[in-house]
């Protein structure tokens, strides 16, 4: 292969601009006319990566590099940072060890000073054709790992939870930079006319830890960012509070015919048509989202597979409503659904961050996590819709193995922890990866987190490495410079 | 990588069958093509995996970031090359996918290395572009004579067939001067005196119109944003607990001061570098304007306080980097440039100017300052007196009369004056978790606390859990407040404090709190008991929560702790005049406060910097000092070069008419102000992987006028608004259309949608309701000013709330609720330029919003206050004042109906929504 760009005319050059596909190609006759260029001089193989964008019409569905396996995304984000000792990573030989220090282990990590070796807080059993370890902890989830692709070998660049959120959310440890669900929708715009591309469902008990941060759209275009609602809060803005219908109607007739008046004064114009037709879109919206977001036309046996019935546990509920309502967004061509499961900083009251006294903490979390989210997976499933729909189950980082000196919890560990994937594309029953015998560090298939989002890329049949935007100089990318696709993974 | 024993899986038979081969190994014959059958689709052109290309000779034989050199020629038993295309590790073999090399062509590969790894000059397909070979390094082209802003314009346009467009209409014009240089909308009195000056003199109208523009006030807070977008200010900490940066704003301040003044750009840069040596405090808030990890943030092993130190430098290098040069120097941090003349030293060396600045708040030193310092002093004297007053008020513990919540910020418990040696607080229940008192003071009639450990007492505690830098019993009487500098309990019901006061002293009041600064409500005392002991040692309870108001969650734990139960009518009328007074004498600090203090870095023995290998901090190479990229200057400095020697060194570098960057940077920011889009469309990129120059000469031509002129950005705006390109029309043409949609050229004047900003702004102007106070603390757009979650947004704000939009406490990444959706950027990262998205919520916000439908009806209101008359007078009158002119026959006819049925309001809710009103036209 040549090196195209560097001998490319100050032409060819000014033809790739990429900000002039974003910002000025206003017209279809203006791209139209790009393309042709572009194509006539064999340029447009350089830059198919880079998705070409109307901004005028930002959410039109545009084409993956290559056929997808998943169509739509869940990504469930549980913050805190989960065990992986008490959850998914099976170490026997820690309860040898159990009240021994770790020799030649770190005498300090993140919050303090380490402590003794602890055993997992849970018992573990095995599960499923393939035998998989759980722990009691998650006994719903546990039922499912035959359809599930883990990797246990996963680590992240930080140990602190502010950039290790933004780590596994956008790639970067820094703020500012693009999340996921917005790479993901700037590269395929929205199948959905009448519903946002891209929401986020923040946990019932708060928003993650590093916030908006998570769903936002970084240097992207402010129209890639999620949508915030839950089945609490609906989207803001959905009606006007305090005007009758009839002056709602009314202010829309007055808006249409000014705005019908002055297009037809100043033809030719696409940005004024299309924000004609934002308007008719969120009228749209308007009438779709009331209705998506009524979770009590749920039948009760869905509410009892939830748990969304659940009196006992209101957190539960209200956290089960929020996975009936991810189920329901995808059902109806929202491509990316976040849902959060734990809170901001809290001690480890609100998220998964136990420090102190982790079992305490961790019965209250599993019991909100497990039975909701198994229920989504199996709901996606008997619906047919786990079909072309990826879940992915995630966390900023793992824990370790040793307890806190002084306290019963464990401390930040980002040298190997678990995340999992199931549904569209995804290998089932398969375990990649190993943390060494006291599962505290990646020994064997050690993988960045970046692979881990290379890999939820290709399955929505994007090229993570293609999948770029200009920024101040730079070709960003969700993986950086780094990232392989984790194939092990897939079926 | 182990380089010994590279060779583990290679069998000896390999390179035996090698070593008799007689013929020497050709590079093109046999090498270059199994380097193009497997290795070049990630090692060649500018597909570099871990900075490794194989295509070009120089390139390959210095090999890449990891291991380089790979080549090591006469040596294939140590070449990473040959460990990479052998070894049996699957995370190292190479290529990762796809085929391996076969045993004959890994034999090629060694012998050729073995053979001296013979490459031929001039064989290569490609040539390396020397990355300094570019425009923008070069000198700037000079202009012929009488050049202008129109002869480059026309120019290009001929070329291409093109022509410009008619003048624009005077209404159009109009709103264009007047959202470009203040970002608000004119009157419909401005129209009226520049119409009939217009219909005389149109050059001296457009004249006369920009001048009044840019001596106004207005000026400054418009352009002032663009440069805070780039800079990505906020007044956030960022990352997970977004504590408020409370000092941030004198920088913002000093920015449209900055512009309003036209500081030469040369001063105003070297300010925001080095602006404590140059009088300017606030303008070096600049350095420090990214997101950072706050102390207790960060990790307590080496390693993570490395890396926060590391990324919080590397922000002001990008920052420096971007905004002066516009140049991604931050590139170059974990190795070299790949398309700039930037080395991974350089980048260093870059750091190395500024490795002693810290994120941190700063006493100002100007004339100002010190004069508000002396204010404040005596405000705090009066707020004294007036506390003092006050507590009289408050009732005593257990007198009979219930006092307020217990709250987390402050609770007092005043008793009758008693001698006290000793002080102990008991907690007897707590909301949650184990109790946190972030500083407990004990108050005799002096009103001085005689509880501070620097006034000799000591405390006690039943038991604590220490968390450095966070929780220590020493934090309860150090004077400090917040939870950061508080005591934590290891135990729940039943633990204490003690203090015990250096001699008996006469004491009549206990203050306490859970966090002073607000951030948290749990762990709080809900019930408690207050003992005091005098010289005999024996303890008298004087104070607990049985006489207050029952604790509720929710309930307004936060609250002041003020009441008037209990108090005759003239005494709550007294104390409540108190408290209104106290209140606006504290309000008075903080703003007197704002004057003295800013976010503007602190200054300090600059870190020893060190080459990291691919920017990882635990593995430090050589020392680098302070340096600038070769192929851009020449200034190095000592290692040991005093910290603001090394500030100031850089600042007059960058500022320098010797740096045709700075001047080029900064001229096409002040043209994408005016048209949208720069005359580099990358605006902080103007290095090779960024756009070329659409006209290059102007630009060059306006980089030598804007040093000519004393880097005055009032007069490049003037260059550009009194010319006819800026002039003309927006609408489009159809023969122009075809052959330059994008309008690179100019045939037209750019339309746009307003910016967030712009469209608040507009629309309070319109309603009548803008408040036009000028710079200090920003007003709130949500009920918080930092934390960790639960920004509620203010939904019908008023008040101060309705002041320019420049002025809100920006937090980060919580985009304002309404304007937010229009690209405003989040403070996380630079932006350059903004997007123009077009999206239904956007259109959800500006129809629904409680924000909008309020100012509708303001709107509403002064048209009704305004306009004799009935529906139709209102109509011209909403018109003019929205739309700047008069509505024709068919449309009132039109739109009578509706506000005859439904009033005003409906109307100026959908003038609002109107792309008449949204967009400059």
């Amino acid at each position: 292969m040549t090196n195209s760009s560097e001998h490319l005319s100050a032409a060819g050059r000014v033809l790739l601009d990429r900000r002039s596909f974003l910002t000025k190609s206003s017209t279809a006759l203006g791209s139209v006319a790009l393309a042709s260029l572009l194509g006539r001089d064999g340029l447009l193989a350089a830059s198919a990566g880079e998705p070409s964008v109307d901004l005028s019409n930002p959410y039109i569905p545009r084409p993956p590099h290559f056929p997808a396996k998943a169509k739509n995304v869940v990504v469930i984000f549980c913050a805190g940072a989960v065990s992986q000792l008490e959850t998914w990573d099976y170490k026997p030989e820690l309860i040898k060890w159990d009240g021994k220090p770790l020799p030649g282990g770190p005498a300090v990590t993140f919050q303090g000073p380490a402590g003794n070796l602890a055993r997992p807080q849970y018992k573990f059993r095995q599960h499923g054709k393939t035998g998989k370890w759980v722990s009691d902890l998650i006994p719903h989830l546990a039922g499912l790992t035959d359809e599930i692709a883990f990797i246990h070998s996963l680590t992240s660049k930080t140990n602190t939870h502010g950039p290790g959120e933004n780590f596994l959310s956008s790639g970067s440890l820094l703020d500012g930079f693009p999340s996921l669900g917005a790479w993901t929708t700037y590269a395929l715009g929205s199948v959905s006319r009448d519903l946002p591309s891209y929401v986020a469902i923040p946990d019932p008990r708060g928003v993650p830890q590093n916030g908006a941060n998570n769903w936002g759209p970084g240097f992207l275009p402010a129209a890639f960012q999620g949508t915030v609602m839950s089945s609490r809060r609906p989207v803001r803005h959905l009606s006007a509070q305090g005007v009758s219908s009839s002056a709602d109607r009314a202010s829309r007739d007055l808006l249409q015919r000014m705005n019908a008046r002055h297009l037809e004064a100043n033809p030719g114009d696409a940005k004024l048509s299309a924000r004609i037709a934002s308007y008719e879109l969120a009228g749209r919206m308007q009438m779709s989202m009331p209705e998506i977001s009524d979770i009590s036309s749920e039948p009760a046996h869905i509410m009892k597979l939830y748990g969304a019935d659940d009196t006992s546990n209101p957190d539960k509920a209200a956290f089960a409503k929020n996975c009936i309502l991810a189920r329901r967004l995808i059902e109806r061509g929202v491509r990316f659904v976040q849902l959060f499961n734990g809170a901001y900083a809290s001690g480890g009251r609100l998220n998964w961050d136990g420090h102190t006294e982790l079992k305490e903490q961790y019965d209250v979390h599993g019991a909100i996590l497990d039975q909701p989210c198994a229920a989504l997976i199996k709901d996606l499933k008997q619906r047919g819709l786990l079909e072309d729909t990826l879940v992915v189950w995630c966390t900023e980082f793992g824990r370790m193995p040793f307890f806190q000196a002084g306290s019963e919890g464990r401390d930040h560990n980002p040298d190997g922890f678990t995340c999992w994937m199931t549904g569209a594309g995804v290998k089932p029953g398969v375990s990649h990866g190993e943390t060494d015998s006291l599962g505290q560090k990646a020994v064997r298939n050690a993988r960045p987190l970046y692979d881990f989002n290379a890999t939820i890329l290709h399955l929505l049949g994007l090229d993570h490495e293609r999948l770029t935007f200009e920024h101040n100089g730079i070709a960003r990318r969700l993986t950086n410079v780094e990232g392989h696709v984790i194939r092990e993974m897939l079926a | 990588m182990n380089r010994t024993n590279i060779l583990p899986a290679l069998g000896a038979a390999l390179l035996v069958s090698t070593g008799s081969n007689a013929e020497p190994i050709d590079f093109v014959r046999d090498v270059r093509p199994i380097f193009e059958k497997h290795c070049y689709e990630c090692h060649s052109g500018d597909q570099r995996k871990s900075g490794l290309r194989l295509d070009v000779k120089s390139a390959a034989m210095k090999g890449g970031d990891n291991f380089g050199p790979d080549i090591l020629p006469g040596n294939s038993k140590d070449s990473p090359l040959i460990y990479f295309v052998t070894t049996e590790n699957e995370d190292k073999i190479m290529p990762p996918d796809g085929e391996r090399l076969s045993d004959k062509e890994i034999a090629i590969l060694v012998a050729w290395i073995d053979e001296g790894a013979v490459w031929p000059d001039g064989v290569d397909t490609v040539t390396l572009k020397d990355p300094a070979d570019h425009w923008s390094y070069k000198p700037l082209i000079p202009a012929p004579d009488g050049a202008s802003i129109d002869s480059f314009i026309e120019e290009k346009l001929a070329e291409n067939g093109l022509h410009r467009s008619p003048p624009a209409d005077w209404t159009s014009l109009l709103r264009r001067l007047h959202f470009d240089l203040t970002g608000l909308p004119p009157t419909p009195e401005d129209l009226g005196a520049f119409q009939s000056e217009a219909d005389l003199d149109p050059d001296a109208a457009i004249r006369n119109a920009a001048e009044a523009l840019l001596a106004s006030p207005h000026y400054g807070e418009r352009w002032a944003q663009h440069w805070l977008d780039v800079v990505r200010y906020a007044d956030t900490h960022g990352f997970e607990v977004n504590t408020e940066r409370p000092h941030a704003y004198p920088y913002r301040d000093y920015v449209i001061n900055a512009f309003n003044s036209d500081i030469p750009y040369d001063r105003f840069v070297r300010e925001q570098i080095a602006g404590d040596s140059l009088g300017a405090d606030a303008a070096t808030g600049f350095l420090v304007t990214a997101s950072v990890l706050l102390p207790e943030q960060i990790g307590q092993d080496g390693p993570s306080m490395r890396l926060a130190r590391q990324d919080a430098l590397d922000e002001i290098v990008a920052n420096i980097g971007q905004t002066f040069l516009g140049l991604s120097v931050s590139c170059a941090r974990c190795h070299d440039h790949k398309f700039d003349p930037i080395t991974a030293r350089e980048y260093y060396g870059m750091q190395a100017f500024v490795a002693g600045v810290e994120y941190a708040d700063r006493e100002i030193g100007s004339p100002a300052a010190l004069e508000a310092r002396k204010e404040v002093d005596a405000i705090r004297e009066e707020l004294a007196l007036v506390d003092s007053r006050l507590i009289g008020f408050l009732p005593l513990a257990n007198s009979g009369t219930t006092r307020p919540m217990v709250s987390a910020r402050q609770n007092i418990d005043r008793f009758p004056p008693r001698e006290a040696k000793r002080v102990r607080f008991t907690v007897l229940a707590t909301n949650e978790l184990e109790p946190c008192i972030d500083e407990l003071e004990v108050f005799g009639e002096s009103g001085e606390n005689l509880a501070l450990a620097s006034r000799g007492a000591t405390a006690a505690t039943s038991g604590q859990t220490i968390v450095a830098d966070r929780h220590d019993l020493n934090y309860l009487n150090d004077g400090n407040y917040g939870n950061s500098r508080s005591w934590l309990s290891n135990a729940g019901s039943g633990s204490w404090v003690e203090i015990e006061l250096p001699e008996v002293a006469m004491i009549d009041r206990v203050v306490w709190g859970r966090d002073r600064e607000g951030q948290y409500r749990d762990r709080l005392a809900i019930d408690y008991r207050i003992e005091v002991a005098g010289a005999d040692g024996q303890w008298h309870a004087v104070a607990d929560a049985s006489d207050r108001q029952p604790y509720v969650a929710g309930g307004g734990e936060d609250h002041a702790g003020f009441s008037t139960d209990g108090l005759t009518a003239a005494e709550a009328s007294e104390a409540t005049q108190l408290k209104e007074k106290r209140d606006r004498l504290v309000r008075e600090v903080n703003e007197k406060q704002g004057a003295t203090i800013a976010f503007a870095g602190q200054f300090r023995e600059p870190d020893e910097i060190r080459l990291l290998l691919r920017g990882d901090a635990e593995q430090p190479k050589e020392l680098v000092p302070p340096l600038v990229p070769a192929a851009l200057g020449d200034l190095e400095l000592d290692l040991d070069a005093p910290e603001d020697q090394r500030r100031l060194a850089l600042a007059d570098w960058i500022a320098s008419p010797d740096n045709i960057l700075t001047a080029r940077v900064m001229v096409n920011r002040i043209w994408q102000g005016h048209f949208g889009t720069g005359l580099v469309s990358s605006p902080n990129d103007f290095g090779n992987n960024g756009m070329p120059p659409s006209h290059q000469e102007l630009l060059d031509w306006l980089a030598a006028e804007f040093v000519r002129s004393g880097w005055s950005v009032k007069h490049m705006h003037r260059l550009i608004v009194n010319s006819e390109t800026y002039r003309q029309s927006s609408a489009p043409r159809a023969d122009a259309m075809e052959k330059d949609a994008d309008n690179r050229l100019l045939w037209r004047f750019p339309s746009r949608r307003l910016e967030a900003e712009a469209i608040r702004d507009a629309i309070l102007a319109t309603s009548g309701r803008l408040d036009p106070q000028r710079y200090g603390r920003g007003f709130d757009l949500f009920d918080l000013r930092g934390g960790l979650s639960g920004f509620n947004p203010i939904e019908s704000p008023s008040g101060e709330g309705l002041r320019r939009m420049i002025y809100a406490h920006k937090v980060r990444r919580e985009p304002d609720a309404v304007f937010g959706a229009f690209d405003s950027p989040d403070g996380g990262q630079a932006v350059a330029n903004r997007g123009e998205s077009t999206t239904p919520i956007q259109a959800l916000n500006l129809f629904n919003s409680t924000f909008v439908l309020d100012q509708a009806v303001a709107l509403a209101e002064r048209v009704e206050r305004e306009a004799e008359g009935g529906a139709e007078n209102h109509i011209r009158h909403a018109f003019s004042l929205v739309l700047l002119r008069e509505p024709d026959p068919g449309e009132i006819a039109e739109l009578l109906p509706y506000v005859e049925e439904h009033g005003l309001a409906v109307l100026a809710r959908a003038l609002f929504n109107t792309n008449e009103f949204l967009f400059m036209p």
